[in-house]
């Protein structure tokens, strides 16, 4: 199965696409990096494995759109394959970013950081947006883990969509202000300055 | 055109001479940082006491009187303000000496265009690392955009704070890379975000653990730590831009080890990989010039009473030519 070619190649892991039980299932495969000791990989590739498994079930369970998640490998796991395009490759309508705010509030209500949460992790299928890879997220209750969350996504997105954005996700999310506030509190510490374009 | 670059930002006291982007002298002193670092004010005496020795090893060994100069370069930033005023001082002395323009250059571009010039990339996917500076860039229009970054410490810092913990001398992160020769692999705090990484888990962690572990296991364990979170944010960054080269830049480039392992990345991204030589990776005068020269080409040239210094000079502010 891994001689397959990816559909997608990722810094992290790779994804391939299997057919069973008449349906298109994703597998993600989290393939050994040349680069790293050999037991920095394993423990690597190992964690994220289960981190983000776990992430994804509390995250499904929270009502959140993530992909069902079938089974677990030890460095693999296999899951629903969402059939939609990547935030980042198209335009999005203002209701996207609502919707978006709104899934990341319930998500860090639900107790998660995403850990890398720019368009790059977002699928949308017919206009709703699906998180995806959460390979780097934290179930924490950590107010700077999830303010990181925003300041990615800050980045990737233009002040309008990401003002449309935090608007659903004060509403979704009780303790968003605090996290807001941190996100400010972040950007003042002066490397972030002039990072955000336009 | 023969134009002389000062770097002065931090321990190295670096005089460098260009022509057309070939490099006639590249002469540095660097300050011993003991087993304390740096203090600004003795860094800046050092550069005081031995400007213009290295101004003259330079002169010297590019084969050149300082009349044959045609233009002047200098660090304003970022670094230490005492040892930039020192390189200041010295570029606007030369510059209305013998009337010639000077041209005001970002440390970090420096860095950055040397080692593009020495691995022949037009457009590559940058990884600059050094000691106040851990980034991710790539070019966008005329100015370097940045990817990913520290969040917190430079790279090049940690591993200097943990050889001084270490009691190491001299106390900085080569010495740890010295000590991490035959070390095992132990668990380290691996913090990226995306294309953001932090170094001050690893820092902490790694400080816990020295004098209760093996000193070779720790300094093997925090460098593989450090730069396989370095790497994993370059891969990263190279599949978001489609980069097709790879540079790393900045003193920390020097790592045989570093090397290796973004060689690793780039081949299974097919990505041409490259670097400048370890003179060029260490902070140098060289780097400066060849920047300025663009600059002065460009009349980019700043009036003399505008030459200032900028401890937290931005590179991605900067209009590159």
């Amino acid at each position: 199965m891994i001689n397959m070619k990816p559909i997608h190649k990722g810094a992290e892991a790779d994804i391939f696409l299997e057919k069973a039980f008449g349906r298109t299932l994703a597998v993600k495969a989290r393939n050994p990096k040349r680069y790293r000791v050999e037991s920095l990989d394993r423990s690597l590739r190992k964690t994220r494995t289960k981190r983000e498994a776990k992430a994804m079930y509390l995250a499904s369970r929270a009502g959140i759109n993530v992909p069902a998640l079938y089974a677990i490998g030890r460095f693999s796991m296999c899951m629903e394959w969402i059939e939609g395009k990547l935030m980042k490759d198209s335009r999005q309508k203002q209701s996207v970013y609502v919707d978006l705010g709104e899934q990341l509030g319930l998500l860090h209500k639900a107790g998660i950081a995403h850990g890398d949460f720019t368009t790059a992790n977002v699928l949308i299928k017919e206009g709703k947006p699906y998180l995806i890879d959460f390979g780097l997220s934290e179930i924490t209750t950590s107010i700077e883990e999830k303010a990181i969350d925003l300041i990615l996504m800050k980045r990737s997105i233009s002040k309008r969509d990401f003002s449309a954005m935090t608007g659903s996700y004060v509403k979704a999310y009780p303790d968003a202000r605090k996290v807001l506030d941190r996100l400010s509190e972040i950007e003042e510490r002066g490397r972030y300055k002039t990072r955000t374009l336009g | 055109m023969r134009i002389i670059g000062i770097e002065s930002s931090a321990h190295t006291l670096g005089i460098g001479i260009v022509s057309s982007g070939k490099v006639l002298a590249n002469k540095k002193l660097m300050y011993d940082v003991g087993t304390t670092g740096m203090i600004p004010n003795k860094v800046a005496e050092f550069h005081i006491g031995n400007i213009s020795t290295v101004i003259k090893a330079a002169v010297e060994g590019a084969g050149i009187r300082i009349t044959d100069i045609d233009g002047v370069g200098y660090t304003r930033g970022p670094g230490l303000g005492p040892c930039l005023s020192v390189g200041q001082l010295a570029a606007k002395t030369i510059a209305a000496t013998i009337g010639v323009p000077i041209a005001p250059v970002n440390h970090g571009i420096g860095h950055i265009e040397i080692a593009k010039a020495f691995s022949h990339t037009k457009d590559p996917l940058v990884i600059y690392v050094s000691g106040g500076n851990s980034q991710i860039l790539k070019r966008h229009g005329r100015r370097y955009r940045v990817l990913g970054e520290t969040f917190d410490i430079g790279i090049g810092n940690m591993f200097d704070s943990f050889a001084r913990k270490l009691k190491l001398s001299p106390a900085w992160g080569s010495t740890v890379e010295k000590k991490a020769k035959g070390g095992r692999y132990m668990a380290m705090p691996f913090t990226v975000k995306g294309m953001d990484f932090s170094f001050t888990g690893l820092q902490t962690h790694a400080a816990k653990l020295a004098g209760k572990a093996s000193e070779n296991d720790v300094c093997f364990s925090l460098r593989e730590t450090a730069f396989a979170m370095v790497c994993e944010a370059a891969e990263r960054a190279i599949l978001l831009t489609n980069s097709r080269e790879l540079i790393v830049c900045g003193g920390v480039a020097q790592s045989a080890r570093l090397q290796e392992m973004l060689h690793d990345v780039a081949r299974e991204h097919r990505v041409r990989f490259g670097f400048a030589p370890n003179e060029y990776n260490a902070d140098n005068g060289a780097m400066i010039a060849y920047v300025a020269e663009r600059m002065l080409q460009n009349g980019a040239d700043t009036p003399l009473n505008e030459c200032d210094i900028e401890q937290r000079y931005r590179l991605e502010n900067v209009v590159v030519y």
